[in-house]
Order: C-alpha cells, then structure tokens, then sequence
C-alpha cells in the first residue's frame, strides 16, 4: 500500500473513507439509473397487463437467438470487468488494460449484434411509425410492443455506448498508470456502471423475449 | 468496502458460469407449459442473477451498511412503482 502521498484528498481522514464516499455515490447514481429504467418497466407491466394475448404474439416475432447470444455477451463483459477490477486492486497494470480491452470488445460485440437484430426488425416490417405491418387481429397493440421494445433497448443500448466510452477512457488511464494499489476509484465506479447496465439487460430480456414462445 | 478483502478470480468465474446456466434455464422455461407462472419463473430467475451480480461482481456482500441501504431503495422504489400502478389499473 502506498501511504500518504495522493492516495486521498485532503477533505478525507483516509483512503478507505475516500472509498466509502465514491462507492456512496455512484451507488445513489445507479438507483436512480434503476428508478429511470423503472419507469419503462412500469409502463410496460401496465400496458401488457391490458393486452396480454397481444404481447405474447409479438414476443414471438422478436429474434431469440440473437438476444440469447447478446445475453450471454454481456454477461461475459460482466466477468471481464470484475477481472479488470481485480486486477486494479493487485495493481496489476498490464492485466487490467487488457481486460478493460476485452470488456470494450465484448460490449462492442454486443452493439453489433443488436444492430443485426434491429436491421432484421426492419425487414420483417416490424418498426412502428417506420414501416410497421402485422396481418393478424391487435395491429395496433402489437404495435405498441414494438414501440416499447425499441424504446427499452434503444435507451439500453445508449447505456452500453456510454459505458464503452467510460471503460475505453479508463484503459487509456490504465495504460497511462494512473492507477495504484491505493487509488483506483475510477476503475471501480466504471466497473459498478457497467455491472448495473449487465443488470438491466437481464430483465429486458425476459420481459421482451421471453413472453411467450411455442 | 469496510474491510477491503479482495474476492478470489475463481468467485467471478464461478458466478459467471453459474450465470450462463441460469441464462439456458430462463431460455428452457420460456419453451415449456407453465402457463400463468411462465413469467414469473423467467422473472425469479432474473432476480437471482441480478442478486449474484450485485452480492459478488459488484461487491455489495462487503459494502458500508449506508451503500447496501441505498442500493436496496432503488429497487424497493420500482417495486411500489409498479405495484401500486398496477393496484389503480387492474381494480378499475
């Protein structure tokens, strides 16, 4: 442990009370990240609620495997983040850049195969106000689906770029040794983000794709 | 994070395996003939994993008592969100 020198600021007592405050922090900033997300899941709960058989057909014409494989990507970026996190905590530099690098590939990996399964909904006629078309009865219910499904994944997906973003700075930190043993706060508090938005995905999952399947 | 013990790499390993096997399960469920209970099992599950996710990856098991409150209050907020929403829309 490096004592002293710029392992805390001076409105501390000690590293581990500075630690304590950030982890207070960005845990205040992540339920609030919960209550936003919140809010979809509620709309959502209400308006399946009033037309169930409607959602069940729609989840149907969402594309499984594509989401199972995103699922299990972002998952393993999930692992490769707390590698990362390890690592910063032993103060290994080269380890953490590299796992930092794999959680952006991975969550990049993620992004592409969202945007294959977004041009699918395309050709399959399936985005509202675009060039939605269902022949079957509830047009305008299943519809519906689809405007929360895009909104819930889009905003997701704006998650997981800002994320990429955090995550790739903090590489270039790494890289930079900007990081000690001591002192790795942002390393932890991008990790702890990006768990959160891991998190997330892991009930938009089920609630888009998973209502109903043959 | 009041005594900052590191988690063993092997934890992380464990927690991922066990999630990518509760991912095949929730995709399992989803194909068999629960009925009403589908979604609740899919959901449960999902409860399960974010719990692994938070207790493990995200160090919440060894956080100050104010962190785990603070953590708890988001969810404990979506839960009256959606519950009470849901109370007003289905006794109309």
């Amino acid at each position: 442990m490096v004592e002293g020198v710029a392992a805390f600021a001076h409105q501390f007592d000690d590293a581990e009370q500075q630690r304590t405050a950030s982890n207070l922090g960005i845990w205040l900033f992540l339920a609030t990240e919960i209550l936003f997300f919140g809010v979809l899941f509620a709309a959502y709960a209400i308006t399946r609620v009033r037309f169930p058989e409607a959602f069940a057909a729609a989840s149907r014409l969402t594309s499984l495997p594509l989401a199972g494989t995103n699922t299990a990507v972002l998952l393993t970026s999930s692992l490769t983040m707390a590698l990362g996190v390890h690592a910063a905590e032993r103060g290994a530099r080269r380890a953490l850049v590299g796992w930092l690098s794999v959680t952006v590939a991975l969550g990049c990996t993620f992004l592409v195969i969202k945007a294959v399964e977004y041009r699918v909904d395309y050709l399959e006629h399936l985005v509202p106000a675009l060039n939605f078309r269902f022949p079957g009865p509830q047009a305008d219910q299943v519809e519906l689906f689809f405007y929360m499904y895009f909104f819930i994944t889009g905003v997701h997906g704006l998650h997981v770029l800002i994320g990429i973003g955090c995550i790739a700075t903090i590489a270039v930190m790494a890289s930079r040794n900007a990081f000690t043993p001591a002192y790795y706060t942002p390393v932890d508090v991008t990790g702890l983000y990006w768990h959160l938005v891991d998190i997330i995905w892991l009930f938009v999952f089920p609630v888009l794709y998973l209502i109903s399947r043959p | 994070m009041t005594n900052h013990t590191v988690t063993r790499p092997g934890v992380y390993i464990a927690v991922w395996l066990i999630l990518l096997a509760l991912l095949a399960l929730t995709v399992t469920a989803a194909y068999m003939p629960l009925g009403w209970a589908k979604t609740p099992v899919n959901l449960a599950i999902s409860v399960t994993q974010a719990s692994l996710v938070m207790l493990f990856s995200m160090h919440l098991r060894r956080a100050h008592p104010l962190v785990k409150i603070i953590a708890v209050i988001g969810f404990f907020g979506i839960a009256i969100m959606i519950v009470l929403t849901l109370f007003d829309v289905l006794t109309r």
